[in-house]
């Protein structure tokens, strides 16, 4: 008999850890509430019929964020077969809320109480049998991290599940609740299942609508309502969650011993220097500056310059060439294997290295508990133009890679909160946008260590504007959610976890190399190599005749007014912004496939000299931030696509990245070639009045809010 | 008095928790609730991080001003 089992408990008490442990499988486990948001399917280790599966944290079955109903859906509607109720021996009181309204759910629950060699070096005391005798279900302490006590677990809920025992609901609130409650079950009708009735029953009374749109039949319990609400002075949802507590706080003395003597834990002690007041952020300045310089310049540095230079440069292309002559491979195959696929793909893959490092510390920094800090830090900033702290975190990780970045938004509950930061995040410039960077202050700018500095301003000026002018447009107004976050226990990561973390980024990052990387390079090769030349059909000899051109003419007028097409060579702009639209890698490759280059540097050192031809310095810049700035990458673009869930609003956020790109781009040259040249003309004024427009809708005041109550119960 | 009044390491009962209605129930979700021991680890400029049932928890000033103890 096949069995479902799932895993709940509050954000951070190490369910994916559990998962981990009992599948075999290899899920990035973070310390930070939140980073299991989708629900996760394995196989118990040695049971092919037994199907774990993981849900995110949660602290109640209520509506109030995406987990939440991600979670409590999951469990009403597929009704898994046992429950692993998963708690936090060092933080039992919270934890056992949740567990009285799983208890509700009248699925078997096993409960297992987590973290039991902390507790014990806490010198705390759980009494598990009381603790069972409490609660109606049974009890097991386990160490997730330590692998102690799962199997037993694991085993218990097989056999609850396939003895279909239902839990039985000891715990009981104040008795003028009980006896609303059993009048509201007794009005539910047979469609309800009778172990559940507690359960909906309650959530009628908690007036919670998401639950009224699953049942069939509605029952009318305002009467019960306005009696609870009389009689206690509060609203419904208050009273039942205060019954919760108060049954916790009673059961609680008798089921764990606390040591008194317990001082400040060791957390604590480390909060009080790194969220100080005056240290934090010198700290945190300290913590960045360490990850980017170690991850860029020297190891990351050091090893994508080996990469590149060696392995892309002199080990593989030759032996492919080689490889090819010897087996008489026709020219234009050879063509496109070298100068396509090995070119573009090789280009991205050079990052992979510094990528690694990058995504070592990253994961070191979240698996420890440092980032939820952060967070918690930069909230105070962030707050001032209308995002919240958490939207820090997605734009650290965007930095890597915008993928996973826009991906970690969906830690932010508040749903507008997160469409800003899923729009904004990309801005950032992320490793690929680096070798553009690199090529534009080589070929204009002497190198010098400014434009790279520069483009990181860039990208957070423009996210700071963006999220003012934003914040002051209707869909966007109202204040951002008030912060709120659990912190975790600072712990040490273990090896595993980072290397899985750096792994899964890592490896998403490659996988889309060889696949939309790959094909784009392909399809370009093929536009570059063929078209029409002296009236037929064919592989042209000149580039200039090719369909690429013929396309890149056709569009090279939209980018006319940022000074790209001065030289008559717009069109190789206008494509290498396009092809940067499938990858920003693409960019700098595509350079090099279009002046002739069977391969390039990744900074793209050797046309350094063709492009300084073909653009003046400011238009250069000005390219520059159009690539940093408009939509981002195929893969970032699918992202965002997945994480908005909407059609409308991907198109906003795609639409307003590449309108900002263009209208920054567009005033960097109007205005910087009216200083240089004096040079005035139509598209100078278009250039002021923009600006005007600009600084209009920055400093406008904000708009009343509409929406100012935006409910999650809505959004989702 | 408002939470963000509280000195640090003191441990105080909490009141009353006001605010709008979804701030509100996450914030009784995560352990505030009127009778609950709440103690203030580190504030920075109004955000603190508190202590409440065992676990921390970090809450933006607007929040903290709305937790009477």
């Amino acid at each position: 008999m096949s069995v479902k089992i799932a895993l709940a408990g509050n954000p951070n008490c190490g369910k994916t850890t559990l998962f981990n442990a009992l599948t075999g499988s290899n899920q990035f486990v973070g310390n930070w509430p939140g980073v299991t948001v989708e629900k996760k399917e394995g196989k118990l280790k040695g049971h092919k019929d037994v199907t774990i599966m993981d849900l995110p944290g949660i602290y109640s079955l209520s509506p109030y964020t995406l987990e939440e109903v991600v979670a409590r859906n999951y469990l009403i509607n597929e009704r898994p077969d046992a429950i692993i109720n998963i708690i936090d021996g060092t933080n039992i009181e919270r934890n056992l809320y949740l567990s009285t309204q799983i208890m509700e759910l009248g699925i078997p629950v096993i409960m297992a109480v987590n973290m039991m060699d902390l507790v014990e070096k806490n010198g705390d005391k759980v009494y598990i049998d009381k603790l069972s005798q409490k609660l109606g279900c049974e009890v097991v302490e386990i160490s997730a991290l330590k692998g102690t006590g799962i199997q037993k677990a694991a085993e218990k809920a097989v056999g609850l599940a396939q003895s279909g025992r239902k839990a039985e609901i000891v715990h009981a609130f104040n008795p003028k609740v009980e006896d609303v409650i059993a009048n509201v079950a007794a009005k539910l009708g047979s469609d309800v299942a009778e172990e559940q009735k507690r359960f909906f029953a309650i959530k009628l009374l908690e007036k919670d609508d998401k639950i009224k749109e699953q049942m069939k039949s509605v029952p009318d319990v305002s009467v019960e309502i306005k009696q609870l609400e009389d009689e206690f002075d509060d609203d419904t949802e208050s009273i039942i969650t205060n019954e919760r507590y108060v049954y916790i706080s009673n059961i609680i003395g008798g089921c764990v011993a606390k040591n008194d003597k317990r001082t400040m834990s060791v957390s604590d002690k480390i909060d009080r220097v790194v969220t100080n007041r005056w240290l934090a952020l010198p700290i945190f300045a300290v913590v960045m500056f360490i990850v980017y310089y170690v991850s860029i310049t020297t190891v990351g540095g050091f090893l994508t310059d080996w990469t590149n230079d060696v392995l892309f440069g002199e080990i593989i292309p030759p032996a492919i060439q080689s490889g090819l002559d010897a087996i008489g491979c026709a020219a234009w195959l050879e063509g496109l294997i070298l100068d396509g696929i090995v070119a573009g793909v090789g280009a991205v893959l050079g990052f992979v290295p510094q990528m690694l490092v990058l995504f070592i510390f990253l994961a070191f920094l979240e698996s420890c508990g440092y980032m939820a800090r952060v967070a918690f830090i930069m909230d105070r900033i962030f707050r001032k133009f209308g995002l919240s702290g958490k939207s820090f975190i997605p734009m650290l990780i965007g930095s890597g890679c915008g993928v996973p970045g826009i991906m970690a938004s969906r830690t932010i509950e508040n749903d507008r909160d997160r469409k800003m930061t899923i729009m904004t995040t990309t801005f950032v410039p992320c490793g690929a946008k680096l070798p553009i960077i690199a090529m534009i202050a080589g070929a204009f700018f002497g190198n010098s260590g400014w434009v790279a500095t520069s483009a990181y301003f860039v990208g957070i000026a423009a996210i700071i504007c963006s999220g003012i002018i934003l914040k002051k447009t209707k869909i966007f107004a109202g204040d951002p959610a008030p912060f709120v976050m659990e912190l975790p226990a600072y712990h040490w990561p273990t090896v595993g976890n980072v290397l899985r973390s750096m792994w899964e980024r890592g490896w998403s990052f490659i996988k889309k190399a060889g696949t939309i990387i790959l094909l784009s390079t392909i399809i370009l090769w093929f536009l570059m190599s063929f078209g029409w030349e002296g009236g037929s059909f064919g592989m042209v000899e000149e580039l200039n005749e090719s369909i690429l051109a013929k396309i890149g003419t056709a569009i090279a007028w939209i980018f006319a007014p940022l000074g790209w097409t001065q030289a008559g060579e717009g069109w190789k702009m206008a494509v290498a912004a396009v092809t940067g639209l499938i990858a920003k890698e693409n960019v700098v490759a595509t350079f090099g496939m279009l002046y002739g280059f069977a391969e390039v540097a990744e900074d793209g050192s050797e046309i350094w000299g063709n492009l300084a031809a073909a653009m003046t310095p400011i238009a250069a810049y000005g390219f520059l931030v159009f690539n940093l700035l408009c939509a981002p990458c195929f893969a970032a673009m699918g992202a965002i696509k997945r994480e908005m869930n909407n059609t409308r609003w991907f198109f906003i956020a795609i639409g307003y990245q590449c309108l900002l790109a263009y209208v920054v781009a567009l005033c960097i040259f109007q205005i910087g070639t009216l200083f240089t040249t004096g040079a005035f003309g139509v598209g100078t004024v278009v250039a002021f009045i923009m600006i005007v427009a600009f600084i209009y809708l920055l400093f406008r005041p904000y708009k009343e809010s509409e929406t100012l109550d935006v409910n999650l119960k809505k959004a989702v | 008095m408002p939470l963000t009044m509280v000195k640090e390491g003191e441990p105080n009962t909490i009141k009353r928790v006001g605010g709008k209605e979804e701030t509100r129930r996450f914030l009784e979700n995560l352990g505030f609730v009127p009778g609950g021991v709440v103690t203030v680890v580190n504030q920075i400029g109004g955000n603190m991080i508190v202590n409440v049932k065992d676990s921390r928890v970090a809450i933006g000033k607007d929040m903290a001003n709305k937790i009477m103890v």
